[in-house]
């Protein structure tokens, strides 16, 4: 009982979070709605006993998405944030259309479909079984993963640095 | 939802709402008295009890403070984002409080609850501990870029520009203790470090703590890192708007936060709840933890009464050219001490532990002469014993006895157990002071002509 409440909590929160997240012409305001999404789908896999995705779901999608949003938001000129309308398009009715035949012929088909255990016992994933899978069998992929993360970040500070500076460069600066 | 479920949730969470809130009261009193005396004035001395000439040292300021705040007048920009101005500090307060909860704080009354006496009994603690102090960065820029204000914003992009910074060396100091425990659970961290074991008296412990209290200064914007609120710079940052209770939200969120990261800082370096008369008085282990919580605030006072603030140049150098290597290298040196070296330590013992076990298998045997037993086998014995319990200073203890009655192996483990130390904490020294020399910043404040 306690936990269909939390969920249709939670549910309606994170519903409302994304559907003001597209619609606000306030780009600011889109971000922010965006992360209250965040905060309820962790919600939600807090609800699953996942709790260390839910952390996760906190850490990069709150933590590090959101506030890189924000940077290039505020680094963009001429955002300044003072549109309080809406978002209106005139095709907007075959996105709807889109979206619901997406939803009608793929999604609630896949839902049916699919073998859903019906038991309610929880599987408690520990974080350290977690940890365990990730340092035993799948460590070269989390190797692989986190030299080309490595190589990403020496490719963005080097295209940022510009090309080699000039000695005039040096001298104004 | 039932009674005993609901009355566990409030017994848990309702002193989290009392305690550190009250705490913030007098810690307020106690940081103006202390800035006060090291700059060599008295301080908030008149506030006693009203009515009457009594002055308690002004222990009364703070209930002052308060009433004032709650009825001075609300101002809000004219230009502002309303929605946002009132949710910022709201925002703020919110996650300091919800961190608070991750503390292994072991209250007294766990004999009235059925549930554990921790509130929220995570496997992944820690984790979630940053993930949700984190959090503050976003109520800190809402509120400078609700306010509509240039000073705002410039704070509100300082504070999140050094907060994203400094959480990285946070973490990685934190990762130390995670690795050696081989748990997230805050419990597990705190059990781990009974009997004074507590992991700051470790070479690689010592470099994480005062990493971590670095990068925690850093984090609740505390002097000398206080650039976000900068009062010579930027009037007062990203609450420059902000005034009565909403002010006095952003200023409790602050101060909670400070608990909450000495909080931890307590249970991943400081042994928690641990320390002397404990199995005499069970229920000091939290007072213990919020006496060390008070040490590291004073601390925290101390260098905001005599550190001068960092320019921003130099604070994004020192996080990212200097702490951010140091603290990976003290991975590094943890995972080497701990699994090559004081391996050496274990196998020696090993070797007394099955010394003991062999003569008793031999002494069985036919002939009947019992080896001699060797001076300070028994205490030797007992420290390996301890050593396999993961009690170091009690093993340090009993090895030390041991050594004095003359064993061998016993001094060998003592000068290997020293050596390692020793050794790890030069190395450790070395790097810092290279890395010093290294990642000063080398940004020259401009030349003016003063004859323009």
């Amino acid at each position: 009982m306690t936990q269909e409440i939390t969920f249709w909590v939670l549910a309606v929160i994170a519903v409302l979070g994304a559907l003001v997240a597209v619609r606000r012409r306030n780009l600011i305001h889109g971000v922010f709605a965006l992360m209250i999404f965040f905060a309820a789908l962790s919600g939600l896999f807090l609800l699953l006993l996942a709790e260390f995705i839910a952390a996760v779901q906190i850490l990069v999608y709150i933590g590090a998405v959101g506030i890189l949003l924000l940077f290039a938001i505020m680094l963009t000129e001429r955002v300044t944030g003072d549109d309080a309308r809406d978002i209106t398009s005139r095709g907007s009715f075959w996105g709807w259309a889109a979206a619901l035949a997406v939803l009608v012929f793929l999604l609630l088909p896949a839902i049916q479909s699919a073998d859903l255990a019906q038991t309610t016992q929880p599987h408690n994933p520990s974080v350290k079984a977690l940890g365990q899978q990730m340092m035993d069998p799948y460590v070269i992929t989390l190797e692989v993963l986190a030299l080309l993360l490595t190589a990403a970040l020496i490719g963005a500070v080097a295209a940022s640095q510009g090309g080699e500076k000039t000695k005039e460069d040096i001298d104004d600066a | 939802m039932s009674f005993e479920l609901i009355k566990d949730i409030l017994i848990a969470t309702v002193p989290l709402l009392v305690i550190f809130p009250s705490l913030f009261a007098f810690t307020t009193w106690m940081e103006r008295k202390a800035l006060a005396r090291i700059q060599n004035r008295i301080g908030p001395n008149k506030t006693g009890i009203p009515c009457t000439r009594i002055g308690l040292f002004g222990l009364g300021q703070p209930a002052a403070d308060g009433i004032k705040m709650i009825f001075k007048e609300d101002i809000v920009p004219r230009g502002a984002d309303k929605l946002f101005h009132l949710l910022a500090p709201i925002l703020a307060l919110i996650p300091a409080m919800l961190i608070l909860c991750f503390l292994p704080l072991e209250f007294p009354w766990g004999k009235f609850m059925s549930a554990p006496v921790q509130a929220f009994l995570l496997d992944s603690a820690v984790i979630f501990f940053f993930a949700i102090s984190g959090l503050a960065t976003l109520a800190i820029f809402m509120a400078g870029w609700a306010s509509r204000n240039k000073y705002s914003l410039l704070g509100g992009m300082r504070a999140v520009a050094q907060m994203v910074s400094y959480e990285i060396p946070l973490v990685l100091s934190a990762v130390v203790v995670v690795m050696m425990v081989g748990s997230l659970n805050a419990k597990e961290i705190a059990d781990a470090q009974t009997g004074f074991n507590w992991f700051v008296f470790t070479p690689w412990g010592l470099a994480a703590f005062v990493i971590f209290f670095i990068a925690a200064l850093a984090e609740t914007n505390r002097s000398p890192f206080d650039l976000p609120e900068a009062e010579s710079e930027i009037i007062a940052g990203y609450f420059t708007e902000y005034s009565g209770f909403k002010f006095a939200l952003f200023f409790l969120g602050e101060y909670i936060a400070m608990f909450a990261i000495s909080g931890l800082a307590v249970t991943l370096f400081l042994g928690a709840g641990d320390g002397p008369f404990l199995t005499a008085a069970p229920w000091l282990s939290v007072m213990w933890f919020i006496g060390k919580i008070f040490g590291l605030i004073a601390v925290m006072i101390w260098l905001r009464g005599t550190l001068p603030r960092l320019r921003v140049d130099q604070l994004m150098a020192f996080a990212w050219k200097f702490l951010l290597p140091l603290s990976i290298f003290n991975i590094l040196l943890a995972g080497l001490t701990h699994f090559a070296l004081d391996a050496r330590v274990a196998a020696t013992s090993d070797a007394i532990l099955y010394s003991i076990h062999a003569s008793h298998t031999h002494s069985d045997a036919a002939n009947h002469d019992h080896p001699k037993p060797v001076a300070g086998q028994k205490e030797a014995v007992m420290g390996a014993l301890h050593y396999t319990d993961k009690d170091w200073m009690g093993a340090m203890k009993w090895f030390s006895k041991a050594a004095l009655k003359g064993h061998a192996q016993s001094r060998s483990i003592l000068g290997w157990g020293f050596g390692i130390w020793a050794m790890s904490l030069i190395v450790l020294y070395v790097m810092a002071k290279g890395l010093d020399n290294v990642s000063r910043s080398t940004a020259k404040p401009r030349e003016y002509l003063y004859a323009e």
